[in-house]
């Protein structure tokens, strides 16, 4: 193993004798610092416009709630537009909206857990079990304004299952938490990348345009995607 | 060969006089294919730059530039005919005015790669290259002109050659030039800047996909309405013009220096 | 002809000759680069950030031992499984001993093209293990046992209905379950969900490894790059060793423009992060790698085991010397969108894995010249690559690299070689130039009828082929300007 690290990293340094990389600037701090893109000169309500414009593009969906109350009640008639009767959720203390697994509890929505072992084998029964699941629910780290698109980190108790097994997703987001950019995002908040196994930027419904090129969503992540946007 | 056309169009109109230290005189490099197949081209420059008040030179041990040979991956017979080329034309220190954005470009882009830092030749294409420019970009960038409209004439539609437009920059100088000499004959191409297919001996190396392209080319010029394609460069036009006469269409090529000096060709 | 350039010029023709893929080529390239292009002009200082991300990856393949190095080494912290492998051979030998080691029957894969160069499938399948492409477009090509066209959209050359018969006859879907395109999406969703539950082993490519925190994103539509690397326990991503940025900053620089550049969206709907397997309740205590932590306070899923095999596979030999800039590229695509060229011939044609304007530098630069040594002609030097590249390659300086390097060894047809040192020793003899063109001219005139010649002999029939050629004139312009004008040009 070392032995062919130790081959791969000095055929490079040997070649980088020879090599033409045209602009190749010595100085790393000369590229480290984005310039374009990330000032954050367009005020919050833009950017929630910018957001919903491009999100709804996307189909999908853009809802605000100002309480626990609110936001259990629009989860709600997500599910029932569906039929959905359970959901899978991060943890209550993850999900930047205090109360809501209760409220949603007493709305008669039914949370499904699972308990996938390390290193086990019982993996694929257990998540098979969840199939039948229809909606996913989740906080979130962020917004970007531009994409239309959500930042989930995985962690204890922010599973990765709940926004790609069930066909619904819906995303609790706080209003604070919104950048014009990724890059924005990531010059301010470098962390996102590493704070758990998983960070994932989510832009709208799965979707694909291989056959044809004609636009279909729903091919192996969510068909539908909603955002629910709190204080 | 007939003399230049006397019905050419009265010099720069009034506030498009070429700019003051504008430059009083320039070499002319034709270019292989004009020299050759297209000698008219060489006379409308001429024509054109003499009633804009520039005397031209045209020195005449001039030969090819050597572009057919780069493109190929001879370099050493490449640099052989830059070297020759740079000879013929740093004798004198005038700037050079070349009826092809693809021969220009090699000129001003490819010369002086073609030699080591430390060989006498690198400095003398540098130098060159700097003082080289196609026809279009020498009237409107150097001598800052706007021709002036020539009337009557072919509904024209400019096709991009790809070296000039990529190579050059020559984003606008030839629509420029165009849109002051046809005004309202001008006819939009769909897909202008989509490459003809020419390529040089990518028409003989590769002639399926040069003929495939070349049709999409004939198409397009098809639905333009255009009576004649301008361009700057005469390979494109050798290449569309065998084209459109294969196809028996009645529409002609013309090189926006012929476009510029009012000439007609059959 | 060797024999694979005359595979080669026979692949050009048949693709030529199918006028339906041209058609389906055709929109969908305009589809894209229109896409291109508006989200471009959409994105504010465009220009300043392709800059930016040129020099981002230039500075790193110019760093590149010591961010791999770094990598490696961050990425191991995080508990993942670090391999490298000089070539192929050394790569799929090592997923396949993974995969043996986990007992592993069943693995799904999410698109990459690096695992397409080593040829990974077929070494898994040799060893019994059955791997399921997920990526909708690959999955139809596994099941046509096709070759992808495109290296984003893998079926662009494939009807709707080609697809709907596959799965009928290969997959035994009834009609009504593939009567359009909604309900061929809902088949494969069907039947691959199934293998993502059961397979034992996920398997991606790496779109940006990121140096400084050990992490790697992979980026997708479908959220089958999201399914394949969290259901399996796990996790084999491959990574060409030249994907990498230094930071996260860097990363959302070049995220910027690769999806943008790639079909025209601000961002492909998943952009996953990835930073180590996950994680149990004690990341720091012994066997972290991979091993149980306390139950419940670890994250609650995701692959246990994650393995990155660092591929060079011709790599290295790309960087040493001129060809190096090619390794700034992000596989986006924008450049097979706009070529001329690959409009017409589709990617079947160009042979490889790589095809388009990209394709006809890596090909040759990973597995050198003698195979290769046609596809840097198979373009016109248009220039329209090199425009659309979010990190400004010089593609046709490559390409003419690659050329020189051809004429240089001697490949390619005997007629030129013969015919350059010739054309080069009459170009710089004026009078020798002047008098065998007006020969040459005098001899054309016998073939020309109304100024126009309709046959050319031998190399140059190739002309004809296509379009008519104009008869040049008896006397060149050189010739008759200083009789008229009486002056010489001279300066002797």
């Amino acid at each position: 193993m070392t032995g062919a690290r130790e081959q791969i990293l000095g055929a490079i340094r040997d070649g980088l004798r020879h090599a033409v990389l045209p602009d190749a600037e010595a100085d790393a701090g000369a590229v480290a610092a984005p310039r374009a893109g990330t000032a954050g000169t367009v005020g919050r309500e833009k950017l929630w416009q910018q957001f919903t414009e491009a999100l709804t593009a996307l189909t999908g969906r853009v809802h605000h709630a100002a309480s626990a109350a609110e936001a259990a009640g629009i989860v709600a008639a997500v599910a029932a537009e569906h039929g959905a009767r359970t959901y899978l959720s991060w943890d209550g203390d993850q999900l930047g909206c205090d109360g809501i697994l209760e409220e949603l509890a007493s709305r008669g929505l039914a949370r499904v857990t699972y308990d996938l072992p390390f290193d086990g084998e019982r993996r694929a029964a257990e998540v098979a079990a969840l199939g039948d699941v229809v909606l996913g629910l989740t906080g979130s780290d962020a917004a970007i304004a531009e994409a239309g698109a959500i930042v989930l980190a995985s962690g204890p108790g922010r599973g990765r299952l709940a926004s790609l097994l069930p066909p619904v997703h819906v995303a609790i987001v706080s209003a604070s938490r919104i950048w014009p950019s990724l890059p924005a995002l990531l010059a301010d908040a470098p962390e996102l990348v590493g704070r758990g196994a998983n960070t994932v930027v989510i832009a709208g419904p799965s979707r694909t345009a291989d056959i044809e090129m004609t636009l279909t969503h729903g091919v192996h992540g969510p068909k539908y995607l909603h955002v629910v946007v709190m204080p | 060969m007939p003399p230049a056309p006397a019905t050419a169009t009265a010099t720069a109109t009034a506030g498009s006089d070429a700019r003051p230290t504008s430059p009083r005189r320039v070499q002319l490099f034709v270019t292989c294919l004009v020299d050759r197949f297209y000698p008219g081209v060489g006379d409308a420059v001429v024509s054109v730059l003499e009633r804009l008040g520039v005397e031209v030179i045209v020195p005449s041990d001039q030969t090819c530039c050597g572009q057919p040979a780069f493109n190929g991956g001879f370099t050493g017979e490449a640099a052989a005919m830059a070297r020759h080329t740079i000879d013929v034309l740093t004798a004198r220190p005038d700037p050079v005015v070349v009826p092809s954005g693809s021969c220009a470009d090699m000129i001003v882009n490819h010369y002086p790669g073609l030699f080591r830092g430390d060989d006498p030749y690198a400095a003398r294409a540098r130098d060159l290259a700097a003082r080289t420019y196609e026809f279009s970009q020498f009237l409107v960038d150097v001598l800052g002109v706007t021709p002036a409209p020539c009337p009557g004439g072919p509904r024209l539609a400019y096709h991009a050659s790809c070296h000039g437009l990529r190579g050059l920059g020559l984003h606008d100088q030839p629509r420029r030039v165009l849109q002051a000499v046809a005004g309202d004959r001008a006819c939009a191409l769909p897909d202008a800047e989509v490459c003809c297919g020419f390529g040089g001996l990518f028409a003989v190396k590769m002639p399926g996909i040069s003929g495939a392209m070349l049709d999409a080319k004939l198409d397009a010029i098809a639905t333009s309405g255009a009576e004649a394609v301008v361009a700057t460069d005469v390979s494109c036009l050798m290449h569309i013009g065998g084209g459109l006469h294969r196809r028996g269409s009645a529409v002609r090529v013309l090189h926006i220096a012929e476009a510029v000096a009012g000439a007609r060709r059959a | 002809m060797p024999s694979a350039a005359a595979a080669f010029h026979r692949r050009i023709d048949d693709a030529l000759a199918d006028t339906r893929v041209r058609a389906a080529l055709a929109s969908t390239m305009t589809r894209l680069t229109n896409g291109r292009a508006g989200a471009l002009a959409s994105l504010e200082a465009s220009d300043a950030i392709r800059d930016q991300a040129r020099r981002i990856r230039a500075h790193t393949i110019a760093h590149l031992d010591t961010y791999l190095d770094q990598f490696a080494r961050n990425a191991d912290a995080r508990g993942c499984r670090i391999h490298w492998a000089p070539t192929a051979t050394d790569a799929t030998r090592i997923i396949v001993e993974i995969a043996r080691a986990e007992d592993i029957s069943l693995a799904v894969k999410s698109k990459s093209m690096v695992t397409e160069e080593i040829e990974l499938n077929a070494a898994l399948g040799a060893a019994g293990i059955r791997v399921v492409e997920t990526d909708l477009g690959e999955f139809v090509v596994q099941v046509g046992d096709d070759r992808p066209s495109h290296i984003i959209a893998p079926i662009v050359h494939r009807r709707r209905e080609d697809v709907a018969r596959l799965f009928q006859e290969k997959l035994g879907a009834r009609p009504e379950e593939v009567a359009d395109v909604a309900a061929i999406t809902a088949f494969a969703r069907r039947l691959l969900r199934r293998d993502f539950l059961q397979a034992g082993m996920g398997i991606s490519g790496v779109n940006l490894a990121v140096a400084d925190s050990g992490s790697f994103c992979l980026v997708t539509n479908e959220g089958n790059g999201r399914l394949s690397t969290t259901l399996p326990r796990v996790h084999v991503a491959v990574m060409g060793l030249e994907r990498i940025v230094p930071n996260a900053a860097d990363l959302g620089i070049v995220l910027q423009l690769l999806a943008r550049s790639a079909t025209g969206q601000a961002l492909s709907v998943y952009t996953n992060i990835i930073s180590g397997p996950r994680r149990p309740a004690n990341p720091g205590a012994p066997g972290a790698h991979g091993a149980p932590g306390a139950p419940g306070a670890g994250e609650p899923d995701g692959p246990d085991q994650l393995h990155v095999v660092i591929v060079d596979n011709g790599r290295t030999r790309m960087l040493d010397g001129p060809l190096a800039e090619m390794l700034y590229c992000i596989r986006c695509g924008a450049c097979l969108n706009i070529c001329p060229v690959y409009r017409h011939i589709g990617g079947h044609a160009y042979g490889g894995v790589y095809p388009g304007p990209m394709g006809a530098v890596v090909s040759p630069g990973l597995m050198g010249l003698d195979q290769w040594s046609e596809l840097p002609h198979a373009s016109s030097l248009c220039g329209a690559c090199k425009d659309v590249c979010p990190v400004r390659i010089d593609l046709p300086h490559l390409l003419l690299t690659l050329r020189a390097q051809a004429a240089d060894r001697e490949l390619g047809p005997w007629w030129l070689r013969l015919a350059m040192p010739i054309y080069a020793a009459v170009a710089t003899r004026p009078a020798l130039y002047q008098w065998l063109g007006s020969l040459a001219a005098r001899v054309s005139q016998g073939l020309a009828r109304g100024g126009w010649i309709r046959h050319l002999p031998g190399p140059l029939a190739a002309w004809t082929a296509a379009r008519d050629f104009p008869a040049p004139a008896r006397r060149s312009f050189l010739q008759t300007y200083e009789q008229r004008r009486g002056r010489t040009g001279n300066a002797s």
